[in-house]
């Protein structure tokens, strides 16, 4: 299994740098759909879904690989070797953020720079860390995407395996965004949601912009404050977005600001 | 009717239409930000409809929901117009939690921009609770997909032992038989009375020896048909002078070995005396089978608080734990070996004998001693 089939990598646009996109949990890499295009006239841009998402290959999922965020971040370092990447631009959101952090420091080389939309390192409080939920409500999510799990279930995998004979299947993902297969969904909000990767963030090397929003139910300004002080080399953006996804509220916004950094 | 008047008309029959649908149904900014709810949503919610309008869809949601609307039902209407059946936990103002089933449709601008998103809320709790049911069985099916595999390998294993059994089971009754046909063979011929005599006593030994293979296979196949071992069960055996009677005979087979025996039975015993022999014997036989040659055979039968008490007791290497497990089972020999040891069917039997009399065999191996015990309870009147 190549790792454009695995990833679903979709290389785009034209320059002698590089973007890489890398999406958060919920979504698959439309969630650039309004940004990426932006910097195809500069850059080459690098997209791609992580496994369990999008049009990712599902029969790659390995329960124990993926089991920490590590799991992806090496997705992520195997799919910047293949395409034999150096000093690229890594642009992350959500959680998809902090998988670019465990990669750079997997393999400093990769990214020259990277840029942080809505990280959060810890999504649960713990003493004076404020991740801004309880454990308790972390599990009424796990619990809720576990007890939705038919509701969305199943949709992908027959358009998935190529159903030549029910072709709607193909045209209902085509036109479909964020689908999810829904175990696996399960499975990434449990990494995502109980991660802890506090301590990655201070072996950041690479200058690092943090775009945060107002209003971010996921990551809070807080949250982003702490990463801005945990990693050395980083600045932070206040965005006027508010919301966890600028990337899709107010793009014109998120674009102008990677540009002004890279 | 005048024109103004069936114009207000229709305009109230749409007011209603939207207030009073089977459905929740509300229109809200792409932030989230709700304009207008119908009455049907803010009863369900337990809200009045201007209570509803100040809010922000998410301020509906449990925390749980609402982390999953933001990440994945808020990019869907971002990126589609629509977005169809998406399972949505609303939290009441009473604190109660109603499942719903969401339909969404983004109206947007000239330009292309979203302007307002209109979603119906469907109550779902008796979907969620039937995807629950299929989540359940599926599950349940997984599981018992992997105890089937389990019995599976464990019937293959059983057939194994099985056909170990009948070619020992042959072997086993061809010496026999070749003794009888050689021992006719002889008795054709002319020979002095003192020998014909020790020729019939050879031959009877060896059919009595075939007769009780044939019996041992004939107890497992009653055993395992599920029908159990038939007991005849007499209500006045003096149990002491029936296990004196199995020592005796076993001293006889094992003359160089020393078996003490100690009994305390005073009254008669409720049991089948001959399947009691039987069990006795098989545990005595294996004891010294198995036991080291220099230690005594402790063979001890007593009655406590009305429970009949009897263990044979061997030194020697202790049972690996693992044979342990299946020293009970059918066919099981420490190690396949040709009829020294038997059919290895002799502890299996001797268990289900003291199944039939409901009692219980165990066993116990520690590097001092191998002790099996039997225990039986005995019924008041006796």
């Amino acid at each position: 299994m190549s790792v454009y089939r695995r990833n679903n990598v979709q290389v785009r646009g034209s320059g002698a740098r590089t973007m890489v996109f890398g999406h958060g949990f919920g979504c698959d890499q439309h969630m650039w759909r309004y940004v990426a295009p932006a910097f195809e006239e500069e850059f080459r841009t690098v997209l791609f879904d992580q496994v369990g998402t999008g049009g990712s290959d599902i029969a790659s999922y390995d329960s124990v690989k993926y089991a920490d965020l590590s799991g992806y971040a090496d997705d992520l370092v195997e799919i910047c070797q293949e395409l034999q990447l150096h000093e690229a631009i890594f642009v992350g959101h959500s959680v998809g953020a902090m998988i670019g952090v465990l990669a750079s420091v997997k393999a400093p080389d990769l990214f020259q720079k990277l840029v942080l939309i809505g990280p959060s390192p810890r999504y649960i409080d713990d003493g004076d860390y404020a991740g801004g939920f309880s454990s308790d409500q972390i599990d009424e999510l796990l619990e809720f995407l576990g007890n939705n799990h038919m509701g969305w279930a199943e949709t992908i995998a027959p358009a998935i395996m190529g159903n030549a004979d029910r072709p709607e299947l193909g045209e209902e993902l085509k036109d479909s965004f964020c689908r999810l297969d829904p175990v696996i969904a399960r499975d990434f909000a449990r990494v995502t949601f109980t991660s802890d990767n506090r301590t990655d963030l201070q072996k950041v090397a690479a200058p690092t912009l943090i775009l945060q929003c107002s209003d971010d139910f996921v990551a809070s300004e807080a949250v982003g404050a702490y990463v801005h002080q945990q990693i050395p080399t980083s600045t932070l953006v206040q965005l006027r977005a508010t919301g966890h996804c600028p990337n899709l509220s107010a793009p014109a916004e998120v674009i102008e600001a990677i540009r002004a950094y890279v | 009717m005048s024109d103004a008047a069936s114009q207000d008309s229709t305009q109230k029959e749409f007011e209603d239409l939207f207030e009073n649908a089977p459905c929740g149904y509300l229109t809200m900014l792409p932030n989230g930000r709700i304009l207008r709810a119908n009455a049907q949503l803010a009863a369900w919610m337990g809200y009045s409809a201007e209570q509803i309008t100040s809010r922000r869809l998410h301020d509906l949601l449990t925390v749980g929901t609402r982390l999953f609307y933001e990440t994945n039902f808020a990019p869907q209407l971002s990126l589609g117009d629509t977005c169809e059946e998406m399972s949505l936990d609303l939290k009441t103002a009473s604190g109660e939690i109603m499942a719903v089933s969401a339909s969404a449709r983004v109206r947007k601008t000239s330009d292309g921009q979203a302007a307002v998103i209109r979603i119906a809320l469907f109550k779902s709790a008796e979907r969620r609770r039937y995807e629950r049911q299929l989540v359940d069985a599926r599950a349940k099916i997984l599981e018992q997909a992997r105890a089937t595999q389990g019995l599976l390998a464990n019937e293959r294993e059983t057939a194994e032992l099985r056909e170990q059994f009948i070619a020992v089971l042959g072997h086993d009754l061809r010496n026999p038989l070749a003794a009888v046909s050689g021992g006719i063979r002889l008795l054709r011929r002319d020979m002095s009375a003192e020998r014909r005599d020790k020729l019939y006593g050879l031959l009877e030994s060896s059919i009595a020896r075939m007769a009780s293979l044939i019996d041992n296979v004939l107890d497992f196949a009653r055993g395992r048909l599920g029908a159990g071992i038939p007991l005849d069960l007499k209500t006045d055996v003096m149990l002491g002078s029936l296990l004196d009677q199995v020592v005796a005979e076993l001293r006889l087979n094992y003359l160089d070995r020393k078996i003490e025996s100690q009994f305390d039975l005073p009254g008669p015993i409720r049991c089948d005396p001959t399947r009691m022999s039987q069990l006795v014997s098989n545990l005595l036989g294996n004891a010294l089978t198995h036991g080291a040659e220099t230690e005594a055979v402790r063979i001890h039968a007593n009655v406590s608080d009305e429970i009949l008490v009897i263990w044979i007791a061997n030194g020697g290497e202790p049972i690996p734990a693992a044979a342990i497990e299946r020293l009970f089972h059918p066919f099981f020999r420490g190690e396949v070996r040709s009829s020294q040891q038997g059919l290895g069917l002799g502890l299996h039997i001797a268990s289900e004998i003291a199944k039939a009399h409901g009692g219980t065999l165990e066993v116990a191996s520690t590097k001092e001693e191998t002790r099996f015990t039997f225990r039986m309870p005995i019924a008041a009147e006796n």
